[in-house]
């Protein structure tokens, strides 16, 4: 009987037959924890849950997590606030891929007694839970979020929670404000434009445009204060950039429109000031939103520490206290399922520790008494006790952290195009308006402030500026529908101008998931026999291993299968006792590194195991090269694993056996050659090379430091996202090429004919307003060609 | 045009009117999640199991 691998009904991994559990309705699932969630969604009648969601949940931990330290006072003190009624807490969980599961724990929280109000926000990562701590205990709540597989970790506390709040409120207050202002400027500047024939009385006209710098006025000062602040920043540094551009336009055509109004002149230009602000403030927020999605979970999750850590007296007893209380020398120890507070030294038996935070590896590595364990991991399955060695800013995490941030700093400054452009545009315009007023002063005086008015405003760089955010936004958009985000303005012109990949094998291109390569045998029994064994032992160990066994058909059950954690698993299988696993338990013969079927005194066949390639890995890897990519494979692994991935996914240019250092220093001698070099990882080791390379796309799955260090974030495994991205790239900078030279055009043409005195001020409105929309229509082709993309 | 006399104040309160609305909005967090409150309009009825749960909660606990 041969049952098909299919995905978990809760968190969609595939699931081998081996460690498969089916419920009454016929549904698979992957582990215990999935059906005790699944189980208990039904129950509370949530099923809808499955309906609703577009991406599949987390897997769940079966193991009940301790989480009896969110109770104590002293956290609550920092992190919750008192509120009518009980408190409130804002914290972060790794688990939210979609809007469902919000929703999902919006009503499971409800559900529990002495809940008073919840709301989960999955674009954020973060849940606010307002409880009556007279009747329930915070715990209580956070189990069930844990046992839904959302687990939590404390956020950056409650000051920082209520900052980032407010600030994300007053930008969309800007711009409301913006919006209702600049409507109704333009109403009332409509109400001017239509006076072709100047029959409107005086007296009237001059009231309206006192109303129009009435309304105008907090658009220009509150919503454009975003714009002001960074101009009087740029000015302070001596580098004149974006915001100088829109600011000083805006607040010319500001100025000038008051100066108009009080000397009753012919035209007023506040309809102008306005939509500029209101546009850009627009753009920028589309552009910031996109990024935000990338940024708000990966960089508050590579933050999270552990709550407490337990320190042991000299006496032996425990006290438990803040990590930053723990010293040099203290003993801590770390119950297992929780995370390291300190760098140490493991004291007693060997336990095992997952590093994720570090390597970006998510199977436990065993750590025997004597070695070094690093703040961040957590220990599994057994406590561990460790003698300190390094604290807070001392530990690796955070020194890995800072490496990230300096090479961040290093990084060659990215001249940006617009910006460049910009700058220079502004400065010679200025330079050129002078001259103008100069010429039309001497040639014809009363003209003069009248068509250098409308020099400034037919030339009032909107499209130029315009240019850049509207594709960026646009841009960041169709990244965003193909799985990819962005977390820094300037990856996409730098992945757009790449030219050499390079990837960092483990976890990245292959799948994770073990796969036989080799068979020997060393006795009677033939291969197929010795694999059917081994597929009988493993069927219902739920090891990973069992996964390189579940396409054989084992054809007898295995009796009395035990697994020994370390060692392997050993069970009767046709009426012999078997035990497979490491070499010198299975067979007894010294560890080679193999997997050996024995039965402990003496070894039958010897298993190698190697990870197979990501299924669309060659394919990903064929669409690259075809966008005329150079592939490079700079592994940590050993030369033979490395050798056998390039050759079966065609990649000539590998390098075995690499640091991290070495890796940065390929990439700096491929940049030396003039390359540009990206660098695809999900390590918190790739981490100093993600942030050294010119661009960097860290891998969804990966450590959250990684994903901290990169340009963008592929949020799932698939590595067909980065051609696509490279694709959406490379589009955008044309868009922004063809952008910059119609606007380019636009004012080459425009600004001789307003100097000249041929162009009237509101042509020249009308003129601006139109090459504003052209270039928006053209950056929303990029919309248009990415969803073909992905059809 | 003595109308405009009145419309025009109008037109100036009913801005600040629109404001003051999209400031307690804003305030009030109702546009802190754009894509949850999206589903529950899917889903039938959820508020009356809610109560319901409550209701048997406090069974329970009687």
């Amino acid at each position: 009987m041969d049952i098909p691998v299919v995905p978990c009904h809760h968190c969609g991994e595939p699931v081998g037959d081996a460690a498969r559990r089916v419920d009454a309705g016929g549904r698979a699932f992957c582990c215990e924890g999935c059906a005790a969630a699944a189980a208990w969604i039904e129950d509370a009648d949530l099923g809808s849950y499955y309906r609703l969601r577009s991406a599949s949940a987390n897997r769940v931990q079966a193991d009940r997590l301790d989480l009896a330290s969110w109770d104590r006072a002293e956290l609550q003190a920092e992190h919750s606030r008192a509120i009518d009624g009980g408190r409130e807490i804002v914290l972060l969980t790794d688990g939210m891929r979609c809007a469902a599961c919000a929703w999902l724990i919006d009503r499971a929280l409800a559900r529990e007694t002495g809940v008073l109000d919840t709301t989960a926000n999955a674009v954020t990562g973060r849940i606010r839970i307002a409880w009556d701590p007279a009747r329930t205990h915070l715990s209580a709540l956070l189990h069930r979020l844990a046992m839904l597989g959302y687990r939590p970790y404390l956020a950056t506390g409650d000051a920082r929670e209520q900052a980032r709040l407010s600030e994300r409120r007053r930008w969309l207050l800007r711009l409301g404000v913006a919006g209702l202002g600049s409507l109704q400027a333009m109403m009332l500047a409509e109400a001017l434009y239509l006076d072709v024939n100047a029959t409107m009385p005086l007296p009237t006209r001059d009231l309206f445009r006192w109303l129009t710098f009435l309304v105008s006025t907090p658009v220009v000062f509150y919503s454009g204060w975003p714009f002001l602040a960074g101009m009087a920043r740029e000015l302070r540094a001596r580098h004149v950039g974006m915001d100088t551009l829109i600011a000083s336009s805006t607040l010319l055509a500001y100025v000038a429109s008051l100066v108009e109004t009080i000397r009753g002149g012919t035209h007023v230009w506040y309809d102008a000031a306005v939509m500029f602000v209101f546009l850009l403030l627009a753009a920028r927020m589309l552009e910031q939103r996109a990024r935000n999605v990338a940024t708000a979970q990966v960089d508050a999750l590579a933050r999270a520490q552990p709550v407490f850590a337990i320190r042991e007296r000299d006496d032996g007893t425990r006290e438990s206290v803040p990590p930053s209380a723990l010293r040099v020398a203290d003993v801590v120890c770390v119950p297992a399922g929780e995370g390291v507070p300190a760098d140490g030294v493991l004291l007693d038996a060997a336990a095992d520790f997952e590093e994720a935070l570090l390597t970006g590896e998510s199977r436990p590595v065993r750590r025997h008494a004597g070695e070094t364990v690093y703040a961040g991991t957590t220990c599994r399955e057994r406590p561990a006790r460790l003698r300190v060695t390094a604290t807070g800013t001392a530990t690796r995490l955070s020194q890995l952290a800072e490496l990230v941030d300096r090479a961040q700093g290093h990084r060659p400054p990215l001249a940006q195009l617009a910006d460049r452009v910009g700058r220079h545009f502004v400065v010679s315009l200025l330079v050129l308006a002078v001259c103008v007023y100069i010429g039309w002063r001497m040639y014809q005086p009363e003209r003069a402030f009248e068509v250098t008015l409308a020099l400034l405003v037919i030339s009032c760089p909107c499209a130029l500026s315009l240019s850049v955010p509207a594709v960026l936004a646009a841009a960041h958009g169709a990244l965003a529908r193909c799985g990819v985000l962005a977390t820094r303005p300037e990856a996409l012109d730098t992945l757009a101008r790449a030219t050499d990949v390079v990837f960092d094998k483990t976890g990245t291109l292959s799948d994770g998931r073990p796969a036989r390569v080799a068979v020997e045998v060393f006795d009677d029994l033939d291969a197929d026999a010795a694999t059917r064994i081994v597929a009988a032992l493993e069927k219902d160990s739920g090891h990973p291993i069992a996964t390189a066994f579940a396409d054989v058909d084992a054809r007898a059950w295995a009796q009395a299968v035990v697994a020994r954690p370390g060692q392997g698993v050993e069970g009767d299988v046709d009426g012999r006792h078997w035990r497979f696993g490491r070499a010198d338990w299975a067979a007894h013969r010294a560890d080679d590194g193999g997997l050996w079927l024995g039965d402990g005194t003496h070894g039958v066949a010897r298993f190698t195991l190697n990870e197979r390639p990501r299924e669309d890995a060659a394919i990903a890897i064929r669409a690259l090269r075809a966008q005329g990519l150079d592939i490079h494979l700079a592994s940590g692994d050993s030369e033979g694993a490395v050798q056998r991935l390039a050759h079966v996914l065609g990649i000539a240019s590998t390098l075995a056996r690499q640091s991290p250092e070495d890796k940065l220093a390929r990439v700096r001698q491929l940049q030396s050659e003039g390359r540009i070099v990206a660098m695809v990882g999900d390590g918190l080791n790739d981490a100093p090379v993600l942030a050294g390379a010119d661009v960097s796309i860290a891998m969804g799955e990966g450590a959250p430091l990684a994903q901290r260090a990169a340009d963008l974030v592929a949020t799932g495994p698939s590595l067909l996202r980065i051609a696509d991205a490279v694709r959406v790239a490379r589009l955008s900078r044309r868009l922004v090429k063809q952008n910059l030279a119609w606007s380019a055009g636009y004012n080459l043409l425009a600004v001789p004919l307003a100097a000249a005195g041929l162009v009237t001020p509101w042509i020249a409105a009308l003129g601006m307003a139109v090459s504003s929309l052209v270039v928006t229509l053209n950056a929303l082709r990029l919309a248009r060609t990415s969803t073909e993309m992905a059809a | 045009m003595n109308i405009l006399l009145m419309l025009l104040p109008i037109s100036l309160v009913l801005l600040g009117l629109a404001i003051a609305a999209f400031a307690w909005a804003v305030r009030k967090g109702q546009f802190d999640d754009l894509d949850t409150p999206a589903l529950d309009i899917l889903d039938d009825a959820p508020p009356k199991q809610r109560e319901d749960a409550r209701a048997r909660e406090g069974d329970d606990g009687a």
